[in-house]
C-alpha cells in the first residue's frame, strides 16, 4: 500500500502498459461493444411514443423511471417530508463531502473505512430491494 | 490503390500537415505525452465504466442535436413533433430510440463507475475534489433523465413530472419555490415545457461539459489511484 497522500503520478512510474496502443485498443473494443449494444436495442426494441398527455385522465400505476424507483418506493413507507429531506438535503452534501474527512475522521478509527464501505454496500442492497418491491407492485 | 510513389506523396503530405501544426502549437509533444503515458497494471475491466459513460454522453450529444432539428417544445406540438420524427424522418425511430436507450445505459454506467470508485476508495485524498466533481456529474446525469422524460408529452411524461414536482414540493422551506421554479406556474403548461427544454438542451449540456473537462484534467494530473 503505497503512500496515497501524495499525488501519485502513476503514468511517470515504471510498469504498467502504454496508453497507446495497448490500453487504447482494449478501450476501443469496449466502445465498439457499447455502440453495438445500443444500436441493437434501438433497432429491436424501439421506444414507443405512448398515449398523448391528458391532464384529466390519471393513468393506472404511474411509474417513474427505474433510477427514481427506490426513492419513490421508500416514500410510500416513510413520512414524505422526512424522506424528501433526507434524499435532497442530507444525502447529497454527505456524498460530496465525506472524502474531505477521510483522514481527520474516518481513518481515526481502525475500522472506519470498513464501516463506511459496509454502510455503502447496505445502501446498494437497500436500493435494489426497494426497486424490486416497486416492480413487484408492493404498495 | 496508390503505388509506392502515391504512398510517398500521401506520407509527405501528412508530414507537412503535422509540421504545420507542430511549429505553431508544439502538437507532437502534447500528443506524445498523452499517447505514451502508462496505465498502471492493476487497471482491470472495472475501470471501463467511466469511459463508457463518456461515450454514452457523446452519443446523446449527436442524437440529441438531430432530434432538436424537429422537436418542438410546446404543449400543442411536442407530441406530434415526436410522431413526425418517428413516422416521417429517415432513421427517426432509430435515432429517438438510440437517445432513449443510451440515456438509460448512461445512468446505469455512471452508477457502476461510482460504485467502482467508492469500493476502491479512490475518493480518498488527494482525489476528494474529483469525487466531488463526480457526485455533481451524477446528479446532472439523473437530471438529464428527469428533464428529458417530460419532453415527448405523453401520459408517462405528464404524470411522472406531476408526481416528481409534487415530491419536490414537500421539501421543507424551499419545496414550494422549487416546485414553482420547475413548473413555471401552477401546473404543467407551455412554461414548464420550455424551461425543461432549456434545462435539458442548454443548461445541463454546458454544465456537464465544464465538469467533464475538470474531471478528466484531474484524472490525468493525479493518475489512477493505487489499489487498496
Ligand atoms: C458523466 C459522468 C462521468 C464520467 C464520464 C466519468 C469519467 C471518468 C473516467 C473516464 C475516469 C478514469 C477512470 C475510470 O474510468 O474508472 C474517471 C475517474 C474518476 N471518477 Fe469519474 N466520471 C463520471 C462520473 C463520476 C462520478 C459520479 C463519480 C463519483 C461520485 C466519479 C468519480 C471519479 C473519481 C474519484 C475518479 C478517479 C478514480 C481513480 O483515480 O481510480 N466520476 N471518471
Amino acid at each position: 500500500m503505497s503512500n496515497n497522500n501524495q499525488i501519485d503520478s502513476s503514468h511517470e512510474q515504471e510498469g504498467g502498459v502504454p496508453f497507446f496502443p495497448d490500453h487504447f485498443l482494449k478501450e476501443a473494443a469496449v466502445m465498439a461493444l457499447l455502440l453495438a449494444t445500443v444500436a441493437f436495442l434501438a433497432s429491436l426494441m424501439p421506444m414507443p411514443v405512448g398515449e398523448p398527455a391528458d391532464a384529466l385522465k390519471t393513468p393506472l400505476g404511474i411509474k417513474p423511471e427505474w433510477y427514481f424507483m427506490t426513492v419513490y418506493q421508500i416514500l410510500k413507507y416513510v413520512p414524505r417530508n422526512i424522506g424528501v429531506t433526507f434524499t435532497f438535503l442530507i444525502f447529497p452534501p454527505f456524498m460530496m463531502l465525506f472524502p474531505f474527512f477521510y483522514k481527520s475522521v474516518i481513518c481515526k478509527w481502525k475500522y472506519g473505512r470498513l464501516t463506511l464501505h459496509t454502510v455503502g454496500a447496505l445502501g446498494v442492497i437497500t436500493a435494489i430491494f426497494f426497486t424490486m418491491l416497486a416492480y413487484l407492485g408492493f404498495e | 490503390m496508390a503505388g509506392a510513389e502515391g504512398n510517398g506523396i500521401m506520407k509527405r503530405m501528412w508530414t507537412g500537415v503535422g509540421d504545420f501544426f507542430d511549429e505553431r502549437f508544439d502538437m507532437r509533444r502534447v500528443i506524445k505525452e498523452f499517447a505514451e503515458h502508462n496505465v498502471p497494471d492493476h487497471v482491470n475491466w472495472l475501470y471501463c465504466f467511466g469511459g463508457i459513460t463518456f461515450l454514452c454522453f457523446l452519443i446523446q450529444l449527436v442524437t440529441g442535436i438531430l432530434l432538436a432539428f424537429y422537436y418542438q417544445p410546446t404543449m400543442d406540438q411536442a407530441y406530434s413533433s415526436i410522431l413526425h420524427i418517428m413516422d416521417d424522418m429517415p432513421f427517426g425511430v432509430f435515432i429517438r430510440s438510440l437517445h432513449a436507450w443510451t440515456a438509460n445505459i448512461m445512468i446505469l454506467m455512471v452508477i457502476l463507475h461510482m460504485l467502482r470508485v467508492f469500493f476502491h476508495a479512490a475518493y480518498r485524498p488527494p482525489r476528494e475534489l474529483n469525487w466531488l466533481t463526480g457526485v455533481l456529474l451524477f446528479f446532472i446525469t439523473v437530471t438529464f433523465g428527469f428533464s428529458g422524460y417530460l419532453l415527448p408529452m405523453n401520459q408517462l411524461s405528464y404524470w411522472a413530472t406531476k408526481v416528481g414536482s409534487e415530491i419536490s414540493a414537500s421539501m421543507p422551506f424551499i419545496g414550494p419555490s422549487i416546485q414553482a421554479f420547475l413548473l413555471g406556474g401552477a401546473k404543467i403548461a407551455d412554461a414548464t415545457l420550455t424551461r425543461f427544454y432549456a434545462i435539458h438542451v442548454v443548461i445541463l449540456p454546458v454544465t456537464i461539459t465544464i465538469l467533464l473537462g475538470l474531471h478528466f484534467l484531474m484524472v490525468r494530473k493525479q493518475g489512477i489511484a493505487d489499489p487498496l
